[in-house]
């Protein structure tokens, strides 16, 4: 009966104190390293400000050179083809990266990366699109795609994108374009990476047949423990 | 006599306390670097269940007595523990289908380590309640590297709870069972 209440006891402060942090339960198997948010979630502790980035393109004869432009946390990175720009008769073009001081959310969409501004000295050559990877964190859900505006208040456009190394998603096809980047989903279709069963996340539902199976598996075996113990009584 | 039969249940015990400590902490950084996060969780999975390397099964909880009932206590375990994350409204992280495998060696590794063998050790050199707080203390500063400050108090409760389990049924297979889920669900 002691063990039983220092158990029950056990589950109450467990209960408490991983309802205290989300999502509860995590043994911190995540991506290499920290995200750094611009507006962290509550369960991301510590966190550092995102980096900006800089890169000083040269161009050779009227070609710029390949070359990739990215924050200094490497959470975003640009690459450039070689006459990726329209250089008119400069010699340097310089990109800048900067992460917003604000987090959009744009109606319809749920972006779970920071969003970022670049900005380059020379415009994209349209048929040489600069290549796009941003990095996103565990704690949020999946982005599916990597969205493009001119303006932060939208609206925002998806690029086509695909799941690059773990935790980073890239642009299949690229930009032509700069503005302000982010990578989330439509937030009217459920997370990818989620797993759904009947229109809801597969956790609850885990859960709750846990639960059922403990129950109904539970009290036979309770039955015949009862009536082993009869016996042995008789 | 008896002092060199304690001395060596504390040697024995705190040689497996600062291995275990290390193993994790070696874990925790070389899951940092980038695309070593599978490799360390499976080498760290490894190095944690040699610590379960001659123990007989049944001074680690893993005796097959009553096994339908352990099975049972592994998949209530799993539930408690995931519980407040399945009943926090938002969406909750579910784990990469890549780490799976991973994660679950982890999971066999420390259970063996810490409510297996650590807690048999502690337990022999001071009796439950030492093995009780010294495993879950182990536990807590073991995930110091890999978790933010603010969930150090849920892996305690998470150990606490574990650990309790172990002493009450003298069971590791449904602590086993019990993180396996967790981890393979956040």
């Amino acid at each position: 009966m002691k063990r039983a209440a220092a158990l029950a006891i056990a589950v109450i402060a467990y209960s408490l104190a991983a309802w205290m942090v989300a999502p509860g339960f995590y043994d911190g198997f995540g991506p290499p390293q920290p995200y750094n948010f611009t507006c962290p979630p509550p369960q991301a502790g510590a966190n550092i400000k995102p980096s900006s980035g800089h890169a000083d393109i040269p161009v050779r004869v009227g070609v710029s050179e390949a070359d990739s432009a990215f924050t200094d946390d490497g959470q975003l990175v640009m690459g450039f083809l070689p006459g990726a720009f329209v250089v008119g008769g400069k010699t340097t073009i310089t990109v800048e990266i900067k992460p917003l001081d604000t987090c959009p959310q744009p109606a319809g969409l749920r972006l779970v990366t920071n969003a970022y501004h670049v900005t380059a000295s020379a415009a994209l050559n349209p048929s040489k699109p600069a290549n796009l990877v941003l990095r996103y964190s565990n704690l949020e859900p999946d982005p599916a795609e990597i969205y493009q505006a001119s303006d932060p208040g939208g609206p925002w456009t998806a690029l086509p994108s695909q799941p690059g190394q773990p935790f980073t998603i890239v642009t299949k096809q690229g930009t032509a374009t700069f503005g302000y980047f982010a990578a989330g989903y439509k937030s009217s279709s459920p997370p990818p990476g989620s797993v759904t069963v009947g229109g809801g996340q597969i956790l609850p539902i885990l859960v709750a047949v846990l639960i059922v199976v403990v129950v109904l598996a539970g009290l036979p075996l309770a039955i015949m423990r009862r009536r082993q113990s009869g016996d042995r009584e008789d | 006599m008896t002092a060199a039969v304690g001395a060596r249940s504390a040697l024995r015990a705190g040689l497996i306390a600062l291995l275990v400590l290390l193993v994790e902490w070696a874990r925790a950084l070389m899951a940092q670097q980038p695309g070593l996060t599978v490799a360390a969780l499976a080498l760290g999975g490894a190095a944690l269940t040699a610590f379960a390397l001659g123990w007989p099964p049944e001074r680690l909880g893993l005796g097959t007595s009553k096994f339908g009932l352990r099975l049972l206590g592994g998949l209530a375990l799993g539930a408690v523990l995931l519980l407040p994350a399945a009943v926090r409204p938002g969406v909750a992280p579910l784990l990469p289908a890549g780490l799976a495998w991973a994660a679950i060696a982890v999971s066999i590794g420390e259970e063996l380590a810490f409510r297996g063998a650590l807690y048999a050790a502690l337990d022999d050199l001071g009796g439950a309640p030492l093995a009780i707080i010294g495993s879950t203390s182990l536990w807590t500063a073991a995930h110091v590297l890999s978790h933010p400050t603010q969930f150090l108090g849920a892996v305690a409760a998470a150990g606490l709870l574990l650990a309790l389990w172990r002493w009450a049924c003298k069971d590791l297979v449904a602590p086993v069972i019990g993180h396996a889920i967790a981890d393979l669900a956040l």
